[in-house]
């Protein structure tokens, strides 16, 4: 064979290679059997090469929509499993529309392309690919479902989301409850001072604020149902532990434990020497950040003092509490990690120059932010930092983060996507504003309220993926 | 310890090894722990003498790695798609070589080599359009051209990133 080959011409030759080259190529789904298809398709984690395997043949193709592949890409990707992922929304579609132009709003709405609710991923693919199309939309897309400019000129103090409701208080003793959408429903009125704290349950929401009361009120009709007398300074934390108790913090020093539904006050909790500034609930537990430099531990049930946690020297503003570490930010600049057990300090994180005033602690990463405009990302673990993010030129005043991503906003007018892992940029959400109050979000929607042009303004951003 | 065995491919070549590399397959390892002392050739039914040769070449070659942990669904084994250098040069092969690799190293139960072959393939897939890969592995495209726009529609949302 090779003689032969010897008298050929290169043209020959080429020929030789033309004819002979497909011979060696071999399809490796037709000669291998399934489940070794497969393991060769779990080292591919880019979908893009998988949409396109798929496109190859029809065998290929069926190979392709085996869903172990896609559960492992899921899996990979870090996406949340199948079951129990998609809320089915629940639409005030009875409110939408009639009431939009109520109490001076400007605003603009998309129409509502996603209201019918989208029917739940049967497979690891569909899953994959909704997914995957929300990360996207995050990096790159997204719109603004909803931009409202309110008649206000007020800082917004609070902003909640719920399954059903978006809710904003502001220093101007208003509360705006909007649908899921952005769509405005009512405006809660009755306090008579700027409203400072609030806290949503259900179809419930309690608010406090510089007139002293707690309110209680149903957001689905609009009506308050109680007042709750009792503080002698402002209230400033609010937090509830079941659909019927209610804590406040407040300015007289004090924090009060509420039944809402009997509207009576169950116990004050003295003993803090300062202004109680921040509260965290978990199980029976209350802990509060104060004033006095302290943060304290509190049995709901005995309404009684557990333990002082002392350690900070100036003001706390922040706290965080998961049942198995408190975390408290200062004006001291540092956060420190507190055993709720023992109430012995078990880290001092250094690293802020300003104030830290926003926390927030999932699992053994805490994220905080101060007035130097910073970020950190810390690993509870090792009680160190992982990232540094030169976030804003001013204060951090909003911040939040779940498994992938980290949403901050800042008094220079930005909203800022950050990639928790590497602590990297992602993008900037909406456009420059004056300042940003407060951003909140859910895996397909950011909710941001800002400054413009001396108008408080709500817009409303969706990575939902269009209907199919 | 160190004595030799003898495997017996299945179109009758014998080849003797050293027990410690035929131990890298979990198969023979398996069947001389429970065989005791064999002085027999070990048959190998599903393997021809070329591609067990090469499958012996690797296990020279790896004789000294540290043995497979047993979960083998580690990250680490899914994320890496880097293949060692002499790794690379040795599935320069083929691909129907390549494929008898694989399937040989998956009945006697080499794991680390069943992984660099699969992801040898996987890395001839990854990047490419699907006219490439059918290019690639000279595949005959079987769907109907409205099948095919079908698909591709399907396919889109993965594409725009």
């Amino acid at each position: 064979l090779a003689e032969i080959l010897n008298l050929c011409d290169s043209q020959q030759l080429s020929f030789v290679l033309n004819y002979v080259s497909p011979r060696l190529k071999k399809d490796p789904f037709t000669s291998l059997p399934n489940e070794l298809c497969l393991r060769v398709l779990s080292f591919i984690d880019d979908p893009k090469t998988l949409a396109r395997a798929s496109q190859v043949s029809k065998h290929w193709h069926a190979l392709l929509s085996d869903d172990l592949t896609w559960k492992k890409l899921c899996e990979k990707h870090s996406y949340r499993r199948l079951s129990g992922t998609f809320k089915s929304w629940q639409y005030g579609s009875m409110f939408g529309g009639s009431s939009k132009f109520t109490s001076g709003f400007n605003s603009e709405i998309s129409p509502p392309a996603t209201k019918s609710k989208r029917p739940k991923a049967t497979s690891y693919k569909s899953h994959f690919k909704q997914r995957y199309m929300v990360e996207t939309a995050w990096r790159t897309g997204g719109k603004a479902i909803a931009i409202h400019e309110t008649p206000d000129q007020g800082v917004v103090t609070s902003l909640h989301l719920t399954p059903d409701y978006i809710v904003i208080a502001l220093d101007n003793a208003k509360i705006h409850v909007f649908d899921s959408e952005g769509n405005i429903l009512r405006t809660l009125a009755g306090h008579v001072m700027g409203v400072w704290a609030m806290v949503p349950w259900g179809k419930t929401l309690v608010s406090g604020g510089c007139d002293r009361d707690v309110r209680v009120w149903d957001m689905e009709s609009g009506e308050c149902k109680r007042i709750l007398r009792g503080h002698t300074s402002t209230v400033r934390c609010l937090k509830m532990s079941d659909h019927k108790t209610a804590v406040s913090g407040s300015r007289d020093t004090t924090l009060r434990i509420w039944d809402i539904e009997e509207g009576v006050c169950k116990n004050v909790l003295v003993g803090h020497q300062a202004s109680v500034r921040c509260l965290e609930i978990h199980g029976d537990l209350v802990v509060s950040g104060s004033y006095d430099t302290t943060a304290r531990v509190w049995s709901i049930s005995q309404g009684t003092c557990l333990r002082t946690l002392s350690g900070h020297f100036s003001q706390i503003y922040a706290i965080a509490f998961d049942g198995v570490r408190i975390a408290t930010g200062s004006l001291d600049t540092s956060v420190r990690i507190w055993d709720p057990q023992t109430g012995h300090c078990q880290a001092v994180l250094q690293g802020h120059t300003s104030l830290v005033g926003q926390l927030q602690m999932r699992g053994s990463t805490l994220v905080t932010g101060g007035s130097d405009g910073s970020v950190r990302v810390w690993s509870l673990e090792k009680n160190s930092c992982i990232h540094r993010l030169a976030a804003h030129d001013n204060s951090v005043t909003s911040l939040q983060f779940d498994d992938t991503r980290i949403v901050s906003g800042g008094s220079d007018g930005r909203v800022k996507v950050w990639d928790l892992r590497t602590g990297l940029l992602v993008r900037e959400l909406s456009s420059p504003a004056q300042a940003v109050w407060r951003v909140a979000f859910e895996d397909e929607k950011a909710v941001i309220l800002a400054s413009r042009s001396e108008r408080t303004t709500m817009e409303v951003y969706s990575f939902s993926p269009p209907p199919e | 310890m160190a004595g030799k065995i003898i495997l017996q491919s299945n179109d009758n070549a014998s080849i003797e090894i050293d027990r410690d590399v035929a131990e890298r397959s979990l198969l023979i390892k398996n069947m001389l722990e429970d065989l005791g002392d064999i002085d027999e050739p070990i048959p190998i039914a599903n393997v021809n003498e070329a591609v067990l040769r090469k499958v012996v070449e690797w296990c020279e070659h790896h004789r000294a790695d540290p043995p497979a942990s047993e979960n083998d669904d580690t990250d680490a084994r899914k994320r890496s798609t880097d293949i060692d250098e002499w790794d690379q040069k040795f599935m320069q092969v083929d691909q129907e070589m390549l494929f008898e690799i694989i399937l040989a190293a998956n009945y006697l139960d080499i794991k680390p080599l069943l992984d660099v072959g699969c992801k040898t393939v996987a890395n001839m897939i990854k990047g490419k359009s699907p006219e490439e890969i059918r290019k690639t592995f000279n595949i005959q495209n079987d769907f109907t051209p409205e099948e095919e726009e079908q698909i591709r529609r399907e396919n889109e949302w993965a594409e725009d990133r």
